[in-house]
């Protein structure tokens, strides 16, 4: 420590004076003095940055990583700036040498002190999943009453953002209490489920919809029947639900819209079985009906049963199925609150538009020559909600076994609590740890409370204990260390709470042995489960969670409006690949380069690719020479990063560099205002960066991530590819009608100029070339998922102490070409990981 | 100034206290009167956020002509003897939200397209401010409605986007706010927070333990949990105190529900005189009103009109000449509402003696531009109060908009929060 000491002395004695250039450590004041307080005091500070004002505490976790920048600037030759410094190889090793050395020593201390990482909360979704699967209840919902929780760099499994703070410990309070109070047996068996059928008139709320006849409308052998509030307010229920009607929809479920079975409701909230019957059709003039010539796609959406006008909670629910141009039967679990219904919702059909053109009226878009496609309805059942067969429910007999919640005793409740908290807790808990909770339960039970209210405010408290609520580290010769590597497993891979397997490889300490643990990896990601991970992975990493922010500007693109359909395939599109590169083990290339993409039909018209069929994602070869291989050219990924009506080279490459490529840039400096774009059409985002980065101290840093953005100018603000920009006044004027009928204009102006230079300095002519490069250094690829699955797994970044470690994995998987499982292989097994037993 | 509604006064003074339930707990610091320590007090900030989910007529509500001469339009000059204490802007907006009548719920949030799957709403304005300020009062925020559909419309939204519910009756309301509880239930409220404080002792002693075995960075870590329990005790103690606190007293006569929605500009009225009295009593610093016209059928406009048509297909005029003459005499009756609030509040005296007009924000604005063609954009917006540099029409773009969370930063700035941002604001409404 002396030595520290005894440098910042000299250090800070160096912004005013000469140095004493005795020690190992006034060698580098020296280095410091010549190289770096030019443009670093405290005077200059560039870049924000006042190397005076660094302490030289290596302890301090926050200076230690101010001085892992410097180390990572100087190793890396960026600093100081090889155009102004006469910098000898040597002078720059013998300097990073020893600050390595030191700040490897200082981590490494931290590491034996305190663990990799801080104990971390779950997050709501983990709280809300384990609840779930304790509790045996599937469709239990109790996130809403949770806060969201904060993220970094969009993670949200991070140690340090995961806070409690009264409102959160308040809500995962009153979440607990909910979640044990659906639990619990009422006193009545549950009504029984109920089932409806409809038919006729009654598959729709109404006689009509917005858009008028072509939106909507009753047919009988392929012809509009119309039928006025009139007619219907004579008829029978029989003469409502004559089945030899179908009801044809032609729109998509997209305000304003209502659209749901007549008069359904669901008086308790659950899961419901929906059957029905239908098929695909065209509506040709004169409102008649034809086989349609490729699949429509359907999906159900809960909502209240209010008019156009829903507010609030409106969502899908029950999956896509394909409605087949012949009549099929289809069948599918949809989940609703209490009080809601469903709508019909097809997929990728028009939206009907306001005409304020003589009166106030919804028209829809005019016919095409193939006519209007859509779906028919033949019949609809719906059964629910499903319950569990038995009595009491599983949920109740974990909370109560076979003692009555009227009548139990002390024991009872000691028994009862000690079993509940066997399975609750994620780690073992000792006798003495059980002792608050059952004086809580005993205290209660003396104050005269019921035994079930005893109970659940024991089972209450511990949910919201250290013992259900947070992850600890796997230490060294801590006896629990096993159940931590089951429970960064489970949540890691599947979101939620160890299976019995885990815990029972945990209870016998086997979940350090290398065969095990690999075994135990490749079940959980062959699970189905493994989809979570996927999902959460997909939103955190790739920023999906972004991808329905911004609206595409209607004016510029008229083709994407209200184009959900769109929008949910560019996400299964992104979620299919990833989970590709894990089950597959592909490689880590895959990420900037591959042959093969997943798409449906309206991703495969969005991407000019031969037709496929369907809405499920499908896996196909790419053209050659197609753009889109890759997940840095999926539409998901192209869409978050533009805002909807303009893209920007810089927000993309920024994006790009930090969480594909591993480089994140610095932080933008302050006092620069950003680019506004000239949306007019006049002058290119290139010619207005190039104005942008005229000074040399901005250039620096642009040169660095604008590129890659660059290259990407090709696709457009929904990842479609463009050869020439759009805009509002100049260049070749473009009319038609927008797939709600809306008559629009626009321009197509200058071309895209996507050509440039790496910083690498290799030149590129546009993404083709940049995709090729950036392949060819797949470790670099490989390195950077690593820290990102680190992040995600563990909860704490790569330190310090780490970079040894994530080399070595990536030696390890260099053989095989970096390929994504062997990379989570290789990261399970680590110290990171699952701790060790190294000491420094 | 008293309504109709609330006739003579009747001098009351009720203290019922000594319920003989207590927490056991020490009286928080901040439990003692703000006035306590000074001699002359500085009158809070307060404000009222109210928003007509139906909107005005646009011709006749925003000035021809912008800056601090502008003509009084003729919806404004219903306010003309207030020229000096208020501001009206035009060309403000919420960016992105659009979607007709559902964007009702994004008027405090500016949560984007709410219509679209998976919408999730953001935190209202109102509920901002209450945690920036924390519980000055015995009511974090009052959040009202008149003739609303509770269970879907609200102006008020948890950070996580949950509907927090409007309350409709006045006469619940004044319950709430002036009168005290009976034992009973008292006792049942005080039970129910015993009940969580008891698990928060136990949560506290587990986590000690934890923490004992464990390094010193995830003991610090965990303090905050501990500080978490602590706080929420404390909370259950501030509940618990005003629980047992006298409620204050008033003049005033509690008022009697009115049922009937026809019944659309009383009910107004009644609301905005308990907002006043909320205001007044210093039972909360931040009230939301939303006039759910859309829930509104048939109503009478004055004692001898009632409309033609419910208040949504009225707003749905289709330049019919009578509808639209039916509507501009229902936007003025409401100015005339408005104008007597702010003579209530001129005529209130603050705890400086002082206009609480002065003191209280009083927002007034709808989330639709023109019903007509619901269109979400250029939204009529007219602040009054408060003590800011007022009688000025300021001007933006009607085409390209401003967020009309700009204004909402400079009202959370005038509240004393320190932010520069909310929600889709840009900046700040500068001059005011």
């Amino acid at each position: 420590m002396w030595i520290d000491r005894s440098f910042l002395t000299l250090f800070m004695f160096v912004a005013l004076t000469q140095l004493r250039a005795e020690t190992v450590t006034a060698a580098r004041a020296l280095f410091i003095e010549k190289h770096c307080i030019d443009c670093h005091d405290d005077s200059t500070a560039k870049g924000e940055f006042d190397i005076t004002a660094l302490d030289f505490d290596l302890s301090d976790g926050a200076n230690r990583s101010r001085w892992m920048q410097v180390f990572d600037l100087v190793e890396k030759g960026e600093m100081p700036p090889p155009e102004k410094s006469k910098l000898s190889k040597n002078e720059r090793h013998v300097f990073t040498q020893k600050l390595g050395s030191e700040l490897l020593a200082a981590a490494k201390a931290e590491l034996a002190k305190a663990g990799r990482g801080p104990v971390r909360r779950l997050t709501r979704v983990e709280f809300e999943n384990n609840l779930r699967v304790l509790l045996k209840l599937p469709s239990l919902d109790i996130r809403d009453k949770l806060p969201e929780d904060r993220d970094s760099h969009g993670f949200t499994k991070v140690s340090a953002m995961l806070d409690v703070s009264r409102v959160q410990l308040d809500a995962y309070l009153d979440a607990a209490e909910a979640a044990l109070r659906s639990a619990m047996a009422s006193e009545q068996p549950p009504p029984l489920p109920v089932s409806r059928r409809f038919t006729g008139i009654d598959l729709f709320p109404g006689l009509d919809t917005f858009g008028g006849r072509e939106a909507m409308f009753f047919a009988r052998d392929n012809r509009m029947v119309p039928v006025t509030n009139e007619e219907l307010k004579k008829m029978t229920p029989e003469q409502r639900s004559d089945s030899t009607l179908e009801l044809a929809l032609f729109r998509s479920a997209t305000w304003p819209y209502f659209g749901y079975p007549r008069g359904f409701v669901a008086k308790v909230g659950g899961a419901f079985r929906v059957r029905f019957s239908g098929r695909a059709v065209r509506q040709v003039q004169g409102f008649r009906l034809v086989p349609a010539y490729e699949p429509v796609a359907m999906s159900f959406r809960a909502r209240q049963p209010s008019g156009a006008d829903v507010s609030g909670d409106v969502r899908e629910t029950g999956g896509w199925m394909d409605l087949q141009p012949e009549v099929r039967e289809f069948e599918t679990t949809i989940h609703l609150k209490a009080g809601e219904t469903f709508e019909y919702s097809p997929l990728g059909l028009p939206v009907p538009f306001i005409r304020t053109d003589g009166g106030f009226y919804y028209d829809y878009p005019p016919m095409p020559p193939e006519g209007h496609r859509g779906v028919a309805i033949q019949w609809l059942e719906v059964t629910g909600p499903i319950v569990d067969t038995q009595w009491p429910p599983p949920s109740h007999r974990i909370l109560f076994d076979e003692v009555s919640h009227v009548m139990g005793t002390e024991a009872d409740a000691v028994r009862l609590f000690q079993r509940f908290a066997t399975r609750a807790a994620l780690r073992p808990m000792s006798e003495q740890a059980h002792e608050p909770f059952l004086q809580l339960i005993r205290a209660k039970l003396a104050a005269g409370m019921t035994f079930a209210d005893a109970m659940l405010a024991g089972y209450q408290a511990l949910l919201c204990s250290s013992h259900c609520l947070y992850l600890t580290e796997p230490r060294s010769g801590s006896a629990d260390a096993h159940y931590a590597i089951a429970a960064r497993l489970s949540h890691g891979f599947w979101n939620q709470r160890p299976d019995d397997e885990l815990t029972l490889l945990a209870k016998g300490g086997r979940l350090r042995d290398a065969a095990t643990l690999k075994a135990q990896t490749n079940r959980l990601i062959a699970d189905p489960r493994f989809a979570q991970f996927v999902e959460t992975f997909a939103d955190e990493w790739l920023d999906l969670r972004k991808l329905r922010r911004d609206i595409p500007d209607e004016r510029l693109y008229p083709e994407y409006r209200k184009d959900d359909y769109l929008v949910d395939s560019m996400a299964h599109e992104t979620q299919a690949f990833l989970q590709a590169m894990v089950r597959e083990n592909l490689p880590a290339t895959t990420l900037v380069t591959a042959d093969f993409t997943f798409v449906n039909d309206r991703l495969a018209r969005h991407y000019d690719l031969p037709r496929v069929a369907g809405s499920a994602m499908q896996r196909i070869s790419l053209p050659r020479g197609s753009p889109f291989g890759g997940l840095i050219t999926q539409a998901a990924l192209m869409k978050h990063t533009s805002n909807g009506t303009t893209t920007s080279p810089v927000l993309r490459g920024v994006w790009i560099m930090e969480k594909l490529l591993g480089q994140p840039p610095p932080p933008p400096p302050k006092s620069v205002p950003a680019v506004e774009p000239d949306i007019r059409g006049a002058v290119t985002i290139r010619d207005l960066l190039a104005k942008h980065t005229e000074s040399k101290s901005c250039a620096g840093c642009h040169a660095k991530f604008d590129p890659v953005g660059f290259a990407l100018e090709n696709f457009d603000v929904m990842g479609a590819w463009r050869d020439r920009y759009r805009g509002m006044e100049k260049g070749e004027q473009i009319t038609g009608f927008d797939p709600a009928g809306h008559p629009y204009t626009y321009f197509v102006g200058a071309a895209v100029d996507a050509s440039g230079q790496l910083p690498g300095g290799q030149t590129f002519r546009d993404i083709h070339d940049v995709k090729r490069l950036l392949a060819t250094n797949p470790r670099q690829l490989a390195k950077n998922l690593l820290h990102h699955l680190i992040l995600h797994a563990t909860g704490t970044p790569v330190g310090f102490a780490d970079r040894a470690e994530v080399e070595s994995m990536l030696d390890t998987c260099a053989a095989g070409g970096f390929r994504v499982r062997d990379l989570v292989h290789a990261l399970v097994q680590s110290r990171i990981f699952i701790g060790s037993s190294f000491l420094p | 100034m008293i309504s109709s509604h609330i006739a003579t006064a009747i001098p009351r003074r009720r203290f019922l206290r000594g319920l003989g339930v207590t927490l056991g707990l020490p009286m928080l610091e901040c439990m003692a009167p703000a006035f306590a320590k000074g001699s002359q007090p500085k009158p809070p900030k307060r404000m009222l956020l109210i928003s007509n989910n139906l909107g005005v007529l646009p011709q006749h509500f925003f000035p021809k002509d912008k800056g601090p001469g502008y003509t009084l339009s003729p919806y404004l000059k219903e306010l003309a003897v207030f020229k000096n204490d208020f501001t009206v802007c035009s060309g403000l907006s919420h960016p992105a939200v659009t979607g007709g009548h559902s964007t009702e719920n994004c008027f405090l949030t500016a949560a984007r397209d709410p219509t679209r799957s998976g919408f999730r709403n953001s935190i209202s304005l109102d509920q901002y401010a209450a945690e920036a300020i924390g519980q000055q009062s015995r009511f974090p925020t009052l959040n009202l409605g008149v003739n609303i559909d509770k269970a879907n419309r609200s102006l008020s939204w948890t950070r996580d986007g949950v509907l927090l519910p409007a309350e409709d009756s006045p006469a619940a309301l004044f319950r709430k706010m002036f009168l005290q509880g009976d034992a009973k239930q008292t006792a049942l409220s005080l039970k129910r927070l015993q009940e969580r404080g008891s698990v928060l002792d136990v949560l506290s002693e587990d986590m000690s333990d934890f923490q004992r075995g464990l390094g010193a960075s995830d003991r610090s870590r965990l303090d905050q949990y501990l500080t978490s329990v602590r706080e929420l005790e404390q909370r259950l103690v501030i509940a618990g105190e005003w629980e047992q606190k006298p409620k204050p007293a008033t003049n005033a006569t509690p008022p009697q529900d009115i049922a009937d929605k026809a019944r659309f500009f009383p009910k107004i009225q009644l609301m905005l005189d308990m907002a006043r009295l909320a205001f007044e009593s210093d039972s909360t610093r931040i009230i939301t009103l939303m006039v759910d016209g859309f829930a509104t059928p048939v109503f009478e406009i004055d004692e001898r009109q009632r409309t033609r048509d419910g208040y949504h297909n009225l707003s749905h005029h289709g330049q019919s000449k009578d509808k639209l003459a039916e509507l501009k005499k229902v936007d003025l009756q409401q100015m005339r509402h408005l104008r007597d609030l702010l003579s209530a509040l001129a005529a209130t005296p603050a705890a400086d003696g002082s206009r609480l007009l002065d003191h209280a924000m009083v927002l007034y604005g709808s989330n639709l531009g023109d019903a007509n063609v619901h269109n979400c954009t250029n939204l009529p917006v007219l602040l009054a109060g408060g003590g800011f540099q007022h009688g000025q029409h300021f001007a933006f773009d009607t085409l390209h908009n401003k967020p009309l969370c700009n204004l909402f930063v400079t009202m959370l700035q005038h509240l004393g929060i320190e932010t520069d941002r909310f929600a889709s604001s840009t900046g700040t409404l500068s001059g005011l």
